[in-house]
């Protein structure tokens, strides 16, 4: 769930009209799948809730889901001009971080927010839909510095020197995964790596060290950058893709003129060449019946087409189908379903009348439930008070400290504290813990606990059983056998 | 408690203890034949005799070793029969002896004692006598505040929880089990989640130490979710586009949220289903996550699904509204776009509490073509999870999650029952 911040008076002007703060906030960024969670100053703070739509991820991308419903609807369109840049691919890459596609954008105008949003953006989507970087790096660069061709190969650690962003003195690969703070951070996605990638011009000049860390000279955008050269490298099209085309729309939005690259790669790599971005939309067939169907709606063709069109689709009736073009900017539409879901946020939820379901079904409890709930009932209607206990513990606690022999547990791998690192294996520890705590309380004390036990057991599918036990504890002055006799033979 | 000489005890007390009057006789030794014939209770005088050693028997003839001083039981008998107490060693002897009985009060007399005093409660005695009716009998004061003791009660958080759970099956809906260790397939795969979706990363969801992997279910099942995942199978969908790992698949987490219970139920894994059908699960889920007081690393979730030819978005809207009113009271709400990879179209669902205005409360929406196709299922599935813990906390009034399990008794024996 990416937060992201965003002007409001940017906002507006990528949206192309004026919306009160307060019909923005409760109805308008809902169509961006979007809640405003704090206000400061003219600065929204936004959860954008779709974890798998990257294009979202920036102003651009909520002021075109919103504009779409506030008078802009349509497939926006992006034209992409024939490339002038080349990116060499070298077949030592393969092994190390195989692909990448690129594009150059000109005639930029970067103010303070398209920078902001810019590098706000880059940052979400390596983070979130790059899997931390490891499926999408993303470099960004002052293209007016670069001199084509480009090539995409590897060096040895200590093979070549460059000063990376915001430090001062030059520095070889393994000084900067030594040194630098973006080094230390994602050096781990090159573990295993005898050499490691770079993009480099034709001046020899390095432009970056993917997924780690850009140049500083080539590498940094400011207000004077005017056109700019955008990689995106990893190992799956899937991913790279769409990365790159939600960068180069966001950029196309605010006035830049897209140019593609073309990218070579050598025979056997995986890929052929290509010219990056391709920005044409693509298609999806839907039955009308199938959306209304599940929407409960009786949709006309037309409506159909109208709420698809708020949804930044272009869109035509033929029979009883829906023919739809979406923007490339989108990677999420996997299935009709995805084109119903767009189409009731154009309609709203709040136009859809909630009916319960008239099904006759019976109900009931589980047969543990039941049993366990008698048990307890009985329990207490023999003056005991009910403990619950987390069924997460430590060894310490469930061994050590009852001075019983250590058994086997499910364990925990990444726990943040031993405390809640195993799970109890019976119960009458986390009561002895519970006793420790209440020595200040009146006397006599009666507990019991009952609730699951985590056993491990091969014989199951899944290596361990949940075995419901029940225990009890009865601490006073004076205690003795009989007081818990007399409860278990009751 | 009254004491008061038996028959034997009445005779000693006039004539005498029977081992002190053979005493007397033996100013000379006496053959022990004559001293036999000469003495009331010659058994009884002999033995305490010889136990207080006063007489030893020698050549056939009791001879008087020491002379008997003051006899302490002969001072008890004469203060018995005065209604005095001798002392409790004396008393003991002489009850030994049968020489003094524990006066059974008749209940006639005890209950006169009690008529005319002011009393603070009726006795059986005065009751069978009938004397109540003269009794005198002091007021309650009802203002006084009792004793406090300790009532056997249920922990208020599961009252909590049963109580939802009785609406739910007040409602139809069936309870569903599931494993609390769990298999990543159930958890994620079967629910369409991309094997690099980042829920799955190792700082959102735990793994183990042991047992690490767990059995995948029958090859059928498994090869269509994975043919979903790469490429949508039948189900029309592009598919996530990866190559799916088994291996990784069958490793073993604790359950992640109260959804991975579902699939195990909708392919029949946990046992056939009715169609149509309603199915609920409240159960322990696991999360890493710093823990503080809206945060925790184990908490409850409540969920579950509806199944039927005839579902549809409308239909899922009103059993989630009926819920919400079921389960808080709260009448209106609100529903938002969302997103789930299990559901599409996906759901937020709100409510206005009276004071605290709109709180998030639920999740839902209808479970994807590419997660119930390759489970065999072909009808709509809406489903809908909730984050039962914040409902937990407003309806017990309190504030700190971790409260919820809570270790103090003082808190648990104030805690109130629930009435609804």
């Amino acid at each position: 769930m990416p937060t992201i911040e965003v002007d409001y008076e940017d906002l507006l002007s990528l949206i192309g009209r004026h919306i009160p703060i307060d019909e923005l906030r409760d109805k308008a960024v809902m169509y961006a799948k979007a809640e405003v969670d704090a206000i400061e100053g003219t600065m929204l703070k936004l959860d954008i809730k779709d974890a798998n739509r990257p294009d979202l991820w920036s102003a651009e991308g909520v002021a075109r889901e919103i504009a779409g419903r506030y008078g802009k609807p349509g497939l926006p369109r992006y034209s992409v001009a024939r490339p002038s840049l080349e990116v060499m691919v070298d077949p030592k890459v393969r092994k190390v971080r195989p692909y990448t596609v690129c594009a150059v954008v000109r005639g930029l105008a970067i103010s303070g927010h398209v920078l902001s949003q810019m590098i706000q953006l880059q940052e979400k989507v390596a983070e979130t839909f790059g899997k931390k970087r490891r499926e999408v790096a993303i470099g960004v660069y002052d293209f007016s510095k670069i001199k084509g061709p480009i090539r995409y190969t590897t060096v040895k650690p200590d093979g070549i020197r460059f000063v990376p962003l915001e430090f001062t003195e030059a520095l070889t690969p393994r000084q900067i995964l030594q040194q630098h703070p973006k080094g230390k951070e994602y050096r781990h996605l090159l573990d295993g790596c005898a050499e490691y990638p770079i993009f480099i011009d034709a001046a020899g000049e390095v432009l970056s060290m993917p997924p780690i860390i850009n140049s500083n000279h080539t590498g940094k955008v400011t207000a004077e950058t005017r056109e700019v050269f955008i990689e995106c490298s990893g190992f799956s099209m899937r991913f790279l893709v769409p990365a790159l085309n939600v960068l180069v729309a966001a950029l196309a939005d605010r006035g830049g003129r897209i140019e593609g690259v073309r990218v070579v790669y050598p025979k056997g790599h995986g890929a052929g060449t290509m010219v990056t971005p391709d920005m044409g939309p693509k298609k999806i067939v839907a039955r009308l019946d199938d959306i209304n169907k599940i929407l409960g709606l009786r949709l006309a063709p037309a409506q159909a087409v109208r709420m698809l069109e708020q949804a930044r689709y272009s869109a035509k009736a033929k029979g009883s189908a829906i023919e739809a073009l979406y923007p490339a900017y989108r990677q999420d539409i996997m299935h009709w379903r995805d084109v119903a879901e767009d189409a009731i946020i154009s309609y709203g939820y709040e136009n859809v009348e909630p009916v319960p379901p008239k099904l006759a079904t019976t109900g009931s409890e589980s047969k543990a439930e039941i049993f366990c709930r008698k048990v307890a009932d009985a329990m207490a209607g023999m003056g005991l008070q009910e403990v619950l206990s987390y069924m997460l513990t430590s060894r310490d606690g469930l061994f050590r400290k009852m001075n019983a022999r250590e058994e086997q547990a499910v364990e925990i791998e990444n726990c943040m504290s031993a405390n809640w690192s195993v799970f109890r294996t019976w119960l009458l520890p986390g009561l002895m813990e519970f006793l420790a705590g209440n020595k200040h309380v009146e006397y006599p004390q009666k507990v019991f606990e009952i609730g699951a036990a985590i056993l491990p057991d091969q014989s199951q599918e899944t290596g361990a059983r949940d075995a419901r036990k029940l225990a009890v504890a009865v601490s006073n002055t004076a205690v003795g056998y009989e007081d818990i006799a007399s409860i278990l033979t009751a | 408690m009254m004491y008061r000489l038996t028959e034997e005890g009445r005779r000693y007390m006039e004539h005498g203890l029977p081992e002190a009057n053979l005493a007397k006789m033996l100013d000379k030794p006496m053959p022990i034949e004559d001293a036999r014939h000469k003495t009331e209770n010659f058994s009884i005088a002999l033995a305490w005799a010889k136990k207080r050693g006063w007489v030893k028997l020698d050549a056939g003839r009791l001879v008087l070793v020491k002379k008997p001083g003051q006899v302490p039981e002969q001072e008890g008998l004469k203060m018995v029969s005065e209604g005095k107490k001798p002392s409790s060693q004396v008393l003991e002897t002489l009850m030994k002896r049968r020489l003094v009985e524990e006066e059974r009060e008749d209940a006639a007399k005890k209950a006169q004692r009690l008529v005319g005093r002011e009393i603070s409660g009726l006795t059986p005695e005065l009751i069978k006598t009938g004397l109540w009716k003269q009794a005198r009998l002091r007021p309650y004061n009802v203002s006084a505040v009792g004793r406090r003791i300790f009532p056997g009660k249920r922990q208020p958080y599961n009252q909590f929880l049963d109580m939802v759970r009785y609406k739910l099956v007040s409602m139809g809906f069936k309870e569903m089990t599931g494993p609390t260790i769990e298999l990543e397939f159930w958890n994620f795969d079967a629910l369409f989640q991309a094997q690099n979706h980042p829920s799955r990363d190792w700082t959102q969801t735990y793994s183990l130490k042991c047992p690490k992997h767990g059995r995948l279910p029958g090859q059928k099942l498994v090869s269509q979710v994975k043919a979903a995942h790469e490429n949508g199978w039948k189900t029309g969908s592009t598919g996530w586009g990866y190559e799916w790992d088994s291996q990784k698949a069958a490793r073993l987490v604790p359950r992640a949220h109260d959804t991975a219970i579902s699939p195990r139920y909708l392919s029949g894994h946990s046992g056939r289903i009715e169609i149509p059908g309603k199915y609920f699960s409240l159960v322990r889920c696991f999360r890493p996550d710093v823990i503080d007081a809206t945060h925790g690393v184990e908490f409850n979730q409540l969920g579950g699904f509806v199944i039927d030819e005839s579902l549809n978005l409308g239909d899922l809207l009103g059993l989630l509204k009926e819920f919400i009113q079921e389960i808080t009271g709260f009448s209106q709400v609100r529903f938002k776009p969302d997103y789930f990879p299990f559901t599409e179209p996906s759901i937020e669902v709100s409510a206005k509490h009276p004071e605290m205005g709109w709180m998030e409360l639920a999740g839902a929406g209808i479970f994807r073509e590419e997660l119930t196709m390759p489970l065999g299922i072909e009808q709509p599935v809406i489903a809908w999870g909730f984050g039962i813990d914040r409902l937990a906390m407003m309806r017990l009034n309190i504030s700190d999650i971790r409260e919820l399990f809570s270790r103090n008794l003082e808190w648990l024996r104030n805690s109130r029952i629930m009435l609804k």
